[in-house]
């Protein structure tokens, strides 16, 4: 079944249907896959960053196996479980169609979640470093001068940790990017309607477009460094602030 | 007279435990060595720290373990001023101090309070500056100011000129004295309600009337701070000990040509101290006097090159270790026994209290 998903359009760059035409469609859609997934895991990421820098958290160890798991699992094995439970028989996936007729299997919605989900740990890992380096003392101050623990969180901390926050997410965009292995199991590989760069070059290789699958390597190489280097300028300056 | 704080509060933190039941008046001081638990017990007191007990300020509870109360520290309305400040570094000094206070209605953002504390404090050329351009004694001021601008009840303050030269941390206790009084002024109270932690008992004395001496999280002593601090039993550490009396005054006038400047003490006696030009006749000062520096005389002293001789009499004789502190109203002179005997000093005996002008040290002005 996942297979003929494989297959598809062949028709080179301007085979594409829906509104995308040809490599800048690919790119324009491959971006948006990587923004809208950066989109989805910065809020609930900010949360879990903020939780794991709190000294007294509890279940500490457990919460951080659990945020680093998307990174050290095989991509796909995360894929199989979003699938499994975002299909259409899934625990989520089925409300999630039955009630709002949203649907996340083989869409784009599908590439969105894939990506993020990867991503996640990515985000976490920087951002919270850089809530840990916030002095505690500030936020404390900040409750006795009448702040709750959200809004010292937002008018404190946050605004300390901007760099590393902005880092992390310009990193887990840059991963988002580059997501192939899960993605490909939550959405398939569907010309003009999932088809990421990721997916158009693995596609190209298997039928031995090999100048094409080379136009799209550089391509996304382009953008990873793109987005990895503003990532490093960000901690790199971060860096600077705190040795001053 | 009600305690204005009451605090009953257990902590135990690694292998450390603090357990300090005390009920203290509007200005106390916690003293103790580092590592006795005194920024952790500010921090319970503040509700950053969970401690189990109780802690009530002005009437208000504001913790009770037994009753299920514990108020967060944001509803707690105390002014925790930690050690160095604690500026939020990205903020101006001015957004640093408009932090804590109350919201006001209309566009205005003039306010008596405001206006008297940043005189007070001398915080006018600072508004604009970030706290990374601020030296560390105008760090301190500007907390103490955030602080105060929230209106709390009573105001936390950890080791308030821990980390200052002698002329910072000088200056930076007068500015404490001096807010409390232009606060205190306006509210028509004695001033803010403080309770400092600090390992300095000048310090204490300056700033509080009641001392809590806190040791290994435990309370050794408490009371009334002169009392507590001249018990014989503390000022026998270290074999000998050592006593700095402090005395509040005020500035009368600057002598240049005698290298001197006349203070009168809160008792109303003439002292001349070292020159002192930064600060202005009317100033309020705060002066230390060593122990080993006042000088006992059973007669009027003639043809001495010291420039203060003051009359009393002994009220008490304070026999610790080796030594014997003799005291003389609130004054502590440290004697040798064959000096006290020598000169048959017993409680009664009129005397002449003697220092140099040198002897005097300012510590708060």
């Amino acid at each position: 079944m996942l297979s003929a998903l494989l297959t598809g359009d062949f028709g080179g760059f301007g085979g594409y249907g829906g509104g995308m035409d040809g490599l800048g469609g690919l790119v324009l859609f491959t971006i948006a896959v990587a923004a809208g997934a950066t989109a989805l895991l910065v809020p609930p990421g900010l949360v879990v960053a903020g939780a794991l820098s709190r000294p007294g958290f509890r279940l500490r160890t457990l919460a951080e196996t659990l945020v680093s798991l998307p990174l050290v699992l095989p991509p796909t094995a995360v894929g199989l479980a979003l699938l499994l439970l975002f299909g259409r028989t899934g625990p989520l996936g089925r409300p999630l169609w039955e009630y709002f007729g949203f649907e996340v299997a083989f869409t784009w919605k599908g590439v969105v979640l894939a990506s993020a989900v990867v991503a996640f740990p990515l985000f976490v890992r920087s951002a919270r470093s850089s809530l840990e380096e916030v002095d505690p003392r500030l936020p404390a101050v900040a409750r006795t001068l009448g702040r709750g623990p959200l809004r010292a969180f937002l008018e404190v901390e946050l605004p300390l940790a901007w760099r590393g926050v902005t880092a992390g997410a310009v990193l887990a965009f840059a991963r988002a990017l580059g997501e192939f292995g899960a993605t490909i199991l939550v959405a398939g590989n569907i010309p003009g309607r999932t088809q990421t760069l990721a997916l158009a070059l693995f596609q190209r290789v298997q039928v031995g477009r090999d100048r094409e699958a080379l136009t799209l390597a550089a391509v996304s190489a382009l953008l990873a460094t793109v987005a990895v280097a503003l990532s490093e300028l960000l901690v790199r300056r971060r860096d600077r602030t705190l040795s001053r | 007279m009600h305690p204005y704080i009451e605090i009953d509060l257990t902590l135990a933190q690694g292998g450390f435990a603090l357990a300090v039941a005390v009920r203290l008046g509007e200005t106390a001081a916690v003293l103790g060595p580092s590592g006795a638990g005194k920024t952790s017990l500010l921090e319970a007191i503040a509700g950053l720290r969970r401690a189990r007990g109780r802690v009530v300020v002005a009437g208000e509870v504001l913790q009770d373990s037994a009753a299920g109360i514990f108020l967060p520290p944001e509803r707690r309305h105390l002014g925790y001023v930690p050690q160095d400040g604690a500026l939020f570094p990205h903020l101006s000094v001015r957004k640093n101090l408009d932090f804590g206070r109350p919201p006001r209605g209309g566009p205005s953002r003039r306010d008596e309070g405001f206006d008297a504390l940043a005189a007070a404090l001398d915080l006018a050329p600072l508004l604009e500056r970030y706290p990374r351009h601020l030296s560390g004694g105008e760090r301190r001021r500007v907390a103490l100011a955030r602080a105060l601008l929230a209106r709390p009840r009573l105001l936390l303050l950890d080791e308030p000129t821990a980390g200052l030269d002698p002329l910072r941390a000088r200056k930076a206790l007068a500015g404490i004295l001096k807010v409390r009084e232009t606060l205190g002024a306006g509210s028509g109270g004695s001033g803010v309600p403080l309770l400092v932690v600090t390992h300095d008992q000048r310090e204490a004395l300056a700033l509080a009337s009641e001392v809590v001496l806190l040791t290994a999280g435990r309370v050794a002593a408490v009371g009334p701070a002169r009392e507590v601090l001249r018990a014989p039993e503390r000022l026998g550490l270290d074999g000998g000990g050592r006593w700095e009396n402090v005395a509040a005054a005020r500035l009368v006038r600057h002598v240049p040509a005698g290298g001197t400047s006349e203070v009168h003490l809160e008792g109303g006696e003439a002292v001349t101290i070292p020159y002192t030009p930064d600060l202005e006749p009317g100033a309020r000062l705060f002066l230390t006097l060593d122990a080993e520096d006042l000088l006992l005389a059973t007669v009027p002293p003639q043809g001495l090159s010291a420039r203060n001789a003051v009359a009393g009499r002994v009220d008490e004789l304070i026999a610790a270790g080796t030594s014997v502190y003799v005291r003389v109203g609130p004054w502590l002179a440290h004697l040798t026994p064959a000096a006290v005997a020598e000169l048959e000093l017993r409680t009664g005996t009129p005397v002449w209290l003697v220092a140099k002008t040198h002897s005097w040290r300012v510590v708060a002005g």
